[in-house]
């Protein structure tokens, strides 16, 4: 599992193993203050971040900064 | 910075010719009131009513209460970079009409939406039941954006206060409390046995329609500053609204905060009160860590040995509380917290969103997901359909006989987090 979250600490208090930090709590994917291009590469690059965090193994919680 | 605060007390509102208090009575010029409430272009509409403590009233969903305060002397006027000049307050002298408010009432949900009942079981968990209430039910010209919407009406309440406030200028008040904070180096030299508390004063800041405002400036920009007591009783800090009415700070909260009341009732007896460090709660998590570095810093600078720190609101504010209580613990200076419970219904999940071992002193404020029934109202000013979409409330929370059913959270200052609420808790 990855949890991607904007509040790293309380993801880690909750104890996910992998974290994926994001951008704001209203808007944890996405960024309104973008332009539609940069928004979408913005969001390919975060869900690119959590595909790749599934597949690494961790040995305990970890942050993908 | 010195503040003489005198309170008028004021025993009974009615409508009236004139604005004035004449021997504990204030009489409101209605149409003078709502005139100057809506002295604004984006304003259609403004209704004034009067809700008094018993009365079979429900006031929803509210945006701000406001407590009616005159500066008397020393600079500038209430609710400055707002309403009034930009001046620094909290010096000289300030008027209050103690036992009034202003309540705001209009369409607008998705800020401060909570409600207050004047009678029945509700009131019993409102503080602002207790109060003599002047209601404005401001409406605004079509197609407003909501922000702007929220600002005007925000900004018209104030008018409202600073307006009834005028008529307690040359009234003699009945008592005067006298409130002085001095600067730093001669605050210490003053009591030099007593340890030094710092009051770490958190303002919510959520953006949409979830902001708090320092002399005008939208709180989400600050950098944490020191603030004098005296300066938050003359409206130096104003609610922006938020949902979840029940731990919101409504601007009469803030004008008479009870973290600093206390705090200056005791100063020089068995403590030595330093003064207020505002922060924020914003809602990225390098604005939390900047904020609450640069509040402990703050902190450990005044040279505090100990520290209150109160929350607004829950969810992920809840971090910035547990960063500021450990960051201030861990430069050796003891935190005490101010935090209300969203435990579920039943009360048994975890409170809080985050959680620090340094965190061993804490006062709760109550369980906010509680359920509660209120009963029908003979009277509703404003618009009982929102029960079903405000914080708190679910789809089918409005009876068809006009009672809600829904969680202690839609009321206003239920849970407050300065402790301004009525709940408390006896062990058996």
């Amino acid at each position: 599992m990855v949890h991607m979250c904007t509040v790293v600490p309380i993801s880690l208090t909750v104890g996910a193993n992998r974290i994926v930090p994001t951008v704001a709590i209203p808007h944890p994917l996405g960024n309104p203050s973008l332009n539609r291009e940069d928004e979408k590469k913005l969001r390919r690059k975060l869900v690119e971040k959590a595909l790749n965090a599934l597949q690494t193994e961790v040995s305990g919680q970890t942050v993908f900064e | 910075m010195r503040l003489e605060v005198g309170n008028i007390l004021i025993k009974e509102i009615q409508f009236g010719d004139r604005t004035e208090v004449k021997e504990g009575v204030l009489f409101i010029n209605r149409e003078e009131l709502a005139k100057v409430t809506g002295e604004d272009d984006r304003i259609a509409s403004v209704d004034v009513y009067l809700a008094k403590p018993g009365e079979e009233i429900r006031i929803i969903p509210v945006k701000d209460v406001i407590e009616p305060r005159i500066k008397v002397s020393g600079k500038g006027g209430v609710f400055p970079g707002l309403i009034s000049k930009v001046d620094t307050v909290g010096e000289g002298r300030t008027h209050v009409l103690k036992g009034v408010a202003v309540v705001t009432t209009g369409r607008i949900v998705g800020f401060q939406e909570g409600l207050i009942d004047m009678a029945g079981p509700g009131a019993e968990y409102t503080p602002f039941s207790k109060t003599m209430n002047v209601v404005l039910k401001v409406e605004p010209v079509e197609g407003l954006h909501q922000h702007e919407h929220e600002r005007v009406v925000r900004l018209a309440g104030l008018r409202a206060a600073e307006y009834l406030g005028r008529a307690g200028q040359h009234v003699e008040p009945d008592h005067v409390e006298v409130y002085e904070t001095k600067p730093l180096l001669e605050q210490v030299k003053e009591y030099p046995d007593l340890p030094k508390v710092v009051y770490v004063y958190m303002l919510q800041t959520q953006g949409l329609l979830h902001n708090s405002y320092v002399y005008g400036v939208d709180a989400r920009q600050i950098i944490p500053t020191f603030i004098y007591p005296t300066e938050v009783m003359d409206g130096a800090v104003v609610s922006g609204n938020c949902v979840s009415a029940c731990d919101k700070n409504p601007t009469y909260i803030h004008q008479n905060n009870p973290v600093i009341q206390d705090l200056y009732e005791r100063h020089g007896k068995d403590l030595n009160f330093i003064g207020c460090v505002i922060t924020n709660e914003n809602v990225t998590l390098s604005d939390k860590e900047r904020s609450s570095n640069m509040t402990a810093k703050l902190v450990e600078f005044l040279g505090a040995d100990g520290v209150i720190i109160s929350e607004e609101g829950f969810g992920n504010p809840d971090t910035d509380l547990v960063m500021n209580c450990y960051k201030i613990e861990e430069k050796g200076i003891k935190t005490v917290l101010i935090t209300d419970e969203y435990a579920g219904r039943d009360g048994a999940s975890q409170s809080l969103a985050d959680s620090t071992e340094k965190g061993d002193a804490v006062v709760s404020t109550g369980n906010a997901n509680e359920i509660i029934k209120l009963p029908p109202m003979k009277t509703v000013i404003g618009y009982p359909e929102v029960a079903d979409i405000i914080a708190g409330g679910t789809e089918g929370s409005l009876g068809e006989d006009g009672s809600i059913t829904a969680e202690l959270q839609i009321i206003i200052g239920s849970t407050n987090e300065l402790g301004y609420g009525l709940l408390t808790a006896k062990g058996r």
